[in-house]
């Protein structure tokens, strides 16, 4: 971790927590990320992991407690663009090739300086089925269209829900080497993860999460 | 780093839906098909009396049109809640509203047109007089888009539920009923030429009020879908 931390964290959660019908999803959390930061999101299945990160990306709203961003309550408009959400379902359009795809991505999010559609395809490992529709990729390389949209976006946070699910081994130390990075730059990043991550970075912040 | 500008993400929005749209013609196809054959058969059963399919013709067009629209409306955000395209574009710094106002004039483009220019050829086949076909084109110009819009809210609200197909149409009949009556009013009066300018510009009205709120409210009521 190169970047200090900073005196406000990038992101804050006090006593957060999440009610579907009037039940709470996840004990309450407190944890903080400052800039530079990795943390991993623990718990078993049904422990509400993809539900905090959809509280994080804005999706769902704030059950009880308090959520920051940048020392002010977290709000769509202001974080907007700086947060970055793959969740599950990959917001790919089966119809269209990648490189389709990911221009739809660059229109609405913008684009980092020095990068095009082309070279992030080559970066992530999808040179040649460019302008394949997603319909005919393997599991794999319809996760490696998704994240290919970490290196196209500009965004200072990553919400990354099992981003190495269908992955093979060169797709999970490419994962790796893409948060190693973006912490490098000052980037944060929240991942959830079954698998065991192999972090250089640094030791990794762990959240735990029980139901 | 290049900050998304505001015009070139509606470009891209609308470049996505055409697209998506002519990778799957055939569901471009099937509207004008069934508005095609639901014309032809009303000679049929009718007789081909011209006094008659004249007089009825303004109204049975209207309708076909209007019901072959409606075929295609549930599918409107269907496939980019389950992709998890809506994520994406609720999570984008761009006007939402805006962003779904692309996607209603994508909708509108690809199932409406089609049905717009081929109203010609079913005026005819029920012996429509020529002169009134152009306040037909008209009012089905304002009428089309209007429907596109209040349905793309309805669909929008009835997001997420299952087999929602039936409570879309429940709840759209009774606001398909002012744009059928203003459009079947100008056409009827146009045919035994009085003046149209009247209902046809209620339906202007209506589709301006449709064009700034609708969005708005589809917005919201597809960010209260996904907040469950």
């Amino acid at each position: 971790m190169t970047a200090a931390p900073t005196a406000v964290p990038l992101l804050e959660a006090r006593a957060l927590s999440f009610l579907r019908q009037d039940e709470p999803v996840f004990a309450p959390l407190d944890f903080q990320l400052h800039a530079g930061e990795l943390a991993l999101v623990e718990g078993d299945n049904g422990s509400g992991k993809t539900t905090l990160l959809r509280i994080l990306a804005g999706l769902l709203h704030v059950g009880e407690g308090e959520l920051n961003w940048r020392g002010a309550p977290l709000q769509r408009d202001t974080c907007a663009g700086e947060i970055l959400f793959l969740g599950h379902q990959l917001g790919l359009k089966a119809d269209l090739s990648p490189c389709e795809n990911l221009h739809i991505a660059a229109g609405l999010f913008g684009c980092r300086d020095g990068v095009n559609v082309i070279s992030v395809l080559a970066e992530i490992g999808l040179g040649g089925y460019e302008d394949e529709p997603v319909r005919r990729l393997s599991a794999g390389q319809k996760k490696r269209a998704a994240l290919a949209r970490l290196l196209l976006l500009p965004a200072t946070l990553w919400l990354l829900d099992e981003p190495y699910a269908n992955l093979d081994r060169i797709g999970i130390a490419l994962v790796n080497q893409l948060l190693e990075t973006h912490t490098a730059a000052g980037g944060a990043a929240l991942v959830t993860s079954h698998g065991a991550v192999s972090f250089h970075g640094g030791e990794p912040r762990h959240i735990r999460m029980h139901a | 780093m290049s900050h998304p500008r505001l015009l070139n993400a509606c470009a891209a929005m609308l470049r996505r839906d055409l697209t998506l749209a002519w990778r799957r013609r055939g569901d471009i196809a099937m509207p004008v098909l069934y508005a095609l054959i639901v014309t032809m058969l009303f000679p049929f059963a009718l007789g081909p009396e011209d006094t008659l399919l004249q007089r009825i013709a303004g109204g049975v067009v209207l309708v076909t049109v209007l019901l072959a629209m409606l075929l295609a409306l549930d599918a409107m955000f269907s496939s980019d809640i389950e992709d998890g395209s809506l994520e994406q574009l609720v999570l984008a710094p761009q006007p939402l509203a805006l962003m779904l106002g692309m996607k209603i004039l994508a909708h509108w483009l690809t199932t409406a047109l089609p049905l717009i220019v081929i109203a010609p050829l079913l005026a005819a086949m029920l012996h429509l007089p020529g002169a009134v076909i152009p306040v037909l084109l008209l009012a089905l110009l304002l009428a089309t888009p209007l429907l596109s819009l209040l349905g793309a809210v309805l669909v929008a609200l009835t997001a997420g539920t299952r087999r929602s197909g039936m409570l879309l149409a429940l709840m759209l009949l009774p606001l398909c009923v002012p744009a059928v009556i203003f459009a079947a009013g100008a056409v009827a009066a146009a045919q035994q030429g009085l003046p149209w300018l009247a209902p046809i510009a209620w339906l202007g009205a209506a589709l301006v009020l449709a064009v700034v709120l609708a969005p708005l409210a589809c917005a919201a009521a597809l960010r209260i879908a996904l907040d469950a």
